[in-house]
C-alpha cells in the first residue's frame, strides 16, 4: 500500500519524531529569539511542523487520508496569511522605531 | 381687595430685604445711612398700614372674613400627588391678633433702629436681616398650612441666629448665635416629626382641614392625638424658650437691643405660644398633653423668675422675665384659656418691647454698659427713658390699671376656675417675684446713688428722638391696651355696671377658641365681682403690691435710697439663702449641666463612636481597597512587556494542559 515510499519509513514515529523535533526547535527560537524576524519564522516552523504531524497521521490512517489533506491545506493558507500579516506589522513597526527587536517595542507598557 | 393686600403684608418686607441686601451697602456709601434705611424702614410703615386695613375687619368678623377667617390661595406650592400645599394664607382673629404685635413693634422697632445703629457701619445689613425677619415672621403667622407656617418657623430661627451675631467679631455674641440655632433645632426635630405625623394621620397639611380630621369624633389615627400635639409642642419649646430648651434666650442678648426686643422678647419667642394656640382643638383632645404644656411652662415661669432675681445684666434680667412671662403663656394655653394666653401675649409683647427698648436706651446712655451695678441714679438724666421705663414696668408688675394686671389676672384666674389650683398657686408666687425682680431693676437702675464710670458721668445723655419717640409710642398700649382689650368685660364691665358681657378680645377671638375651651370646661360660668373672680383679682394685686413694696423697701424709689447692705445681709445670711443665691445666680446650673451632658459625655460618645467609625468601618472599606491595590501591584509585574515572557507564558500553558489531558485520558478506566 505504501510502496510510493520506498526508502522512506514505513514507521509513524519516525514522521512524528521529526515534526517534534521540528516543532522543539520552531518554539526554542520564537522563546529565545528577541528578533521579530526570526520569530516569524519559528512560528512558520512550528506550523509546518503541525504540518507534517498532520500528514503523516493522514497517511498511515486511510480514513483520515482526505481530512487531514484538507486540514493541511487549510494550515498552509493560514500560515501564509499570517505570515503576510506578521510581516507587514513588523515591517510597519520598524519604520517607527529602527529596531527589528521585540524588546524595545514597549509603547503599551509605558 | 383683601385677595391683593394679605399677600402684599409678607411681600413688601421680602422686596425691601432684596433691596437692601443688594444696593444697601453701596448706597450707605454713598449718600450715607438714611439711604439705606429709608426702603426697609418706610416699606415696614407701609406694611403697619396694610395690617391694619385687614386686621380691623378681621377682629370684627365682617365680610368676606367672618367668623371663620378668610383663606387667599396663591398658587399650589408642592403638587405631589397625595400631598398637596398651598402657598396660602389664612387670616382670622387670631392671626390678625399676632398681626397687631408683629406689625405695630415691628415698625417701632425699626424707628427705633435709626437712632440706635446711628453709630454703626453695619446698618444696612442690619436693616436688610430685620426686613428678612420682618417677612418671615409675617410668613409664619399668615400660613395656611403647617408646611409654610415651618418655613416661615425656620426662616426666623435664622434671622435670630443672624442678627444675635450680628455684631459677629465679638466671639461671645458669635457663639451665642450658634448656641440659639442648635437649641432651637432641637426643638424643630420635634415640630417637623409632628407635621409628618398630622400628614399621616388625615393625609393634608392645610391647618384648619387637618385639625378638623384630627379631631373628628370617628377618627382612626395611625398616631395618637397626643403624640402629635406634645410633638409640636416640642417645637414651640425650642422657639418659645421653655424648660428644658430655655438655655438660648438670656445668650441671645449678645445682638443689638433692637433685635432682643423684637425677636426675643416680642414677636418670634411668641410663635411658640401662636402655634399651640393655632393648633388648639388638637390640645383640647389631648388633655394629657395638656397637662405637660401647664406643667413646663409654669415650671418655666417660678425658675426663669427665680434666676432673675440675681442676674446683674439688665439686659439678662429681661430676658428671663421674657422666660417666666412666656412660661405664664403656657401654662394659660395647658390649662385650656386660649384666649387669656393671646391676651397676654399682646400685653407681654408691648410692655416687655419697651422695656428692651428702653433698656437700649439706657445702654446707650451710660456708653454701652450693661451693668446694672454700674448704674443707679439715672432717673434725672435720661428723663423720658425712666418714666416709659417705669410704665412698663408696674404693667408687667401687675399693678391695676395698666396693661399687665388684666391678662395676668385673666390668665391666673382662668387656671383656677378651670381646677388648676397648683397653677393658679405658682402664677400668683411668680407673680409676686415678677414684681419683686423688676423694682430691683428700676432701683438699681434709676434710683439710689450712681454707681457709673466716672468718666462716663458727664456724658450721659437721653437718646435721639427716634429712639424716644417709639419709646412713647409703646408706653401707650404698655399702660392702656388692658382695659382696652378687656372691655366691656370683665373685670373693668361688671365693676361699672355693664352686665356681663365678653371683652373686646374675648369676642375677637370666640369663633376661633370657643369650641375648645366649651369642650374642655363646658359653658363660662358667669363673672362674679363679689364672688370668687373678686377674690383672686384681690390675691392677684395684693401679690404684685407685696413684690413692689419690697422691691421699693430694698432698692429705692426716687430719692429714696435702698438698703443694698440688708440684700447682701440677706443673701449671706446662713448656709441656706447663700446656696439659693449662688444657685440662681448661676442659673441653677444648667448651662454647666448641658456642657455635662452634651459637650463631655457628649463628647465622648462622639469620639468613641468616631474611633469606631475611623478604624472598624473605614478599616473594613479602606482594607478591600488596599488589598485589591496591592494584589494589582504584584500582578502587574507579570506584564512585562517583553513578547518572549508572554510566548513563553503561552507555551507553559500549553504544556500543563496537554500534559493533563495525558494524564487524565491515560487513566486506566
Amino acid at each position: 500500500m505504501l510502496s510510493f515510499l520506498n526508502g522512506i519509513s514505513q514507521s509513524l514515529d519516525a514522521y512524528l519524531v521529526l515534526a517534534s523535533l521540528l516543532f522543539a526547535i520552531g518554539a526554542f527560537g520564537f522563546l529565545a529569539r528577541r528578533n521579530a524576524i526570526s520569530m516569524l519564522m519559528s512560528i512558520e516552523l512550528m506550523l509546518n511542523a503541525v504540518n507534517l504531524a498532520i500528514i503523516a497521521f493522514g497517511a498511515f490512517n486511510r480514513e483520515l487520508n482526505a481530512d487531514a489533506s484538507a486540514i493541511a491545506l487549510i494550515v498552509i493558507a493560514a500560515a501564509a496569511a499570517e505570515a503576510t500579516v506578521g510581516l507587514a506589522i513588523v515591517i510597519a513597526i520598524y519604520r517607527n522605531r529602527k529596531t527589528p527587536l521585540v524588546d524595545e517595542y514597549d509603547a503599551m507598557r509605558r | 381687595m383683601y385677595d391683593t393686600l394679605i399677600p402684599l403684608i409678607p411681600l413688601i418686607p421680602i422686596l425691601g430685604f432684596a433691596f437692601t441686601a443688594l444696593f444697601g451697602r453701596r448706597l450707605q456709601l454713598t449718600y450715607g445711612r438714611w439711604a439705606a434705611e429709608i426702603v426697609p424702614v418706610g416699606g415696614v410703615i407701609i406694611v403697619w398700614l396694610i395690617a391694619l386695613s385687614v386686621i380691623v375687619p378681621a377682629v370684627g368678623h365682617q365680610d368676606p372674613f367672618g367668623e371663620a377667617g378668610l383663606d387667599v390661595k396663591l398658587w399650589t406650592w408642592i403638587p405631589a400627588g397625595s400631598l398637596s400645599v398651598d402657598m396660602g394664607f389664612h387670616v382670622d382673629a387670631l392671626t390678625a391678633a399676632l398681626l397687631i404685635v408683629v406689625t405695630t413693634i415691628g415698625m417701632l422697632v425699626h424707628v427705633y433702629s435709626i437712632g440706635y445703629m446711628a453709630h454703626d457701619d453695619g446698618a444696612w445689613r442690619f436693616f436688610a436681616y430685620l426686613n428678612l425677619f420682618m417677612f418671615s415672621m409675617l410668613l409664619l403667622v399668615l400660613a395656611s398650612s403647617w408646611l409654610l407656617m415651618f418655613a416661615g418657623w425656620e426662616l426666623v430661627g435664622f434671622c435670630s441666629y443672624a442678627l444675635i451675631g450680628f455684631w459677629y467679631h465679638k466671639r461671645s455674641a458669635a457663639l451665642a448665635a450658634k448656641k440659639a440655632f442648635i437649641v432651637n433645632r432641637v426643638g424643630d426635630v420635634g415640630f417637623a416629626l409632628g407635621i409628618m405625623a398630622i400628614f399621616l394621620d388625615t393625609g393634608t397639611l392645610n391647618i384648619a382641614d387637618s385639625l378638623a380630621k384630627l379631631t373628628a369624633a370617628d377618627a382612626s389615627l395611625t398616631i395618637p392625638i397626643a403624640i402629635v400635639a406634645l410633638l409640636l409642642f416640642a417645637g414651640a419649646m425650642g422657639k418659645s424658650a421653655q424648660f428644658p430648651l430655655h438655655v438660648w434666650l438670656p445668650d441671645a442678648m449678645e445682638g443689638p437691643t433692637p433685635v432682643s426686643a423684637l425677636i426675643h422678647a416680642a414677636t418670634m419667642v411668641n410663635a411658640g405660644v401662636y402655634m399651640v394656640a393655632r393648633a388648639n382643638p388638637l390640645f383640647a383632645h389631648a388633655q394629657d398633653a395638656m397637662v405637660v404644656v401647664a406643667a413646663i411652662g409654669i415650671f418655666t415661669a417660678i425658675l426663669a423668675a427665680s434666676i432673675a432675681f440675681t442676674q446683674t445684666d439688665i439686659k439678662r434680667v429681661l430676658a428671663y422675665s421674657t422666660l417666666s412671662q412666656l412660661g405664664y403663656m403656657f401654662a394659660a394655653l395647658g390649662v385650656g384659656a386660649y384666649a387669656a394666653a393671646i391676651f397676654h401675649l399682646m400685653t407681654h409683647g408691648f410692655f416687655k418691647g419697651l422695656l428692651f427698648l428702653d433698656s437700649g436706651s439706657v445702654i446707650h446712655a451710660v456708653h454701652e454698659e450693661q451693668d446694672m451695678n454700674r448704674m443707679g441714679g439715672l432717673w434725672r438724666k435720661i428723663p423720658i427713658t425712666h418714666w416709659t421705663m417705669l410704665v412698663a414696668s408696674i404693667a408687667i408688675a401687675g399693678i391695676p390699671p395698666l396693661a399687665g394686671f388684666f391678662s395676668k389676672d385673666e390668665l391666673l384666674g382662668d387656671a383656677y376656675k378651670n381646677g388648676f389650683a397648683w397653677v393658679w398657686f405658682i402664677g400668683v408666687v411668680v407673680a409676686v417675684m415678677t414684681a419683686f425682680y423688676m423694682w430691683r431693676l428700676m432701683g438699681k437702675t434709676f434710683y439710689g446713688e450712681s454707681r457709673v464710670d466716672p468718666h462716663v458721668e458727664p456724658r450721659i445723655h437721653e437718646s435721639p428722638w427716634q429712639m424716644t419717640l417709639p419709646l412713647i409710642l409703646l408706653a401707650i398700649p404698655a399702660a392702656l391696651l388692658g382695659i382696652a382689650l378687656s372691655w366691656p368685660g370683665p373685670p373693668l364691665g361688671p365693676l361699672f355696671g355693664m352686665g356681663d358681657q365678653p371683652g373686646l378680645l374675648t369676642g375677637w377671638l370666640d369663633p376661633v377658641f370657643a369650641p375648645s375651651e366649651e369642650f374642655l370646661h363646658g359653658a363660662p360660668a358667669a363673672f362674679q365681682l363679689g364672688g370668687i373672680d373678686g377674690v383672686l383679682i384681690l390675691i392677684s394685686v395684693a401679690a404684685a403690691a407685696i413684690g413692689l413694696v419690697v422691691g421699693i423697701w430694698l432698692f429705692g424709689f426716687f430719692g429714696a435710697h435702698g438698703r443694698h447692705a440688708l440684700v447682701e445681709r440677706l443673701t449671706a445670711a446662713n448656709r441656706a439663702t447663700r446656696f439659693l443665691y449662688r444657685a440662681t445666680l448661676n442659673k441653677w446650673w444648667f448651662d454647666d449641666l448641658n456642657d455635662l451632658l452634651f459637650i463631655r459625655i457628649g463628647g465622648r460618645v462622639a469620639a468613641a463612636m468616631w474611633w469606631f467609625d475611623r478604624t472598624i468601618v473605614d478599616g473594613a472599606v479602606n482594607g478591600v481597597g488596599a488589598i485589591t491595590r496591592d494584589a494589582g501591584g504584584g500582578l502587574r509585574r507579570i506584564q512585562t512587556g517583553r513578547v518572549q515572557n508572554y510566548a513563553l507564558g503561552i507555551a507553559i500553558g500549553l504544556i500543563v494542559m496537554a500534559g493533563s489531558f495525558l494524564v487524565i485520558v491515560g487513566q486506566p478506566r
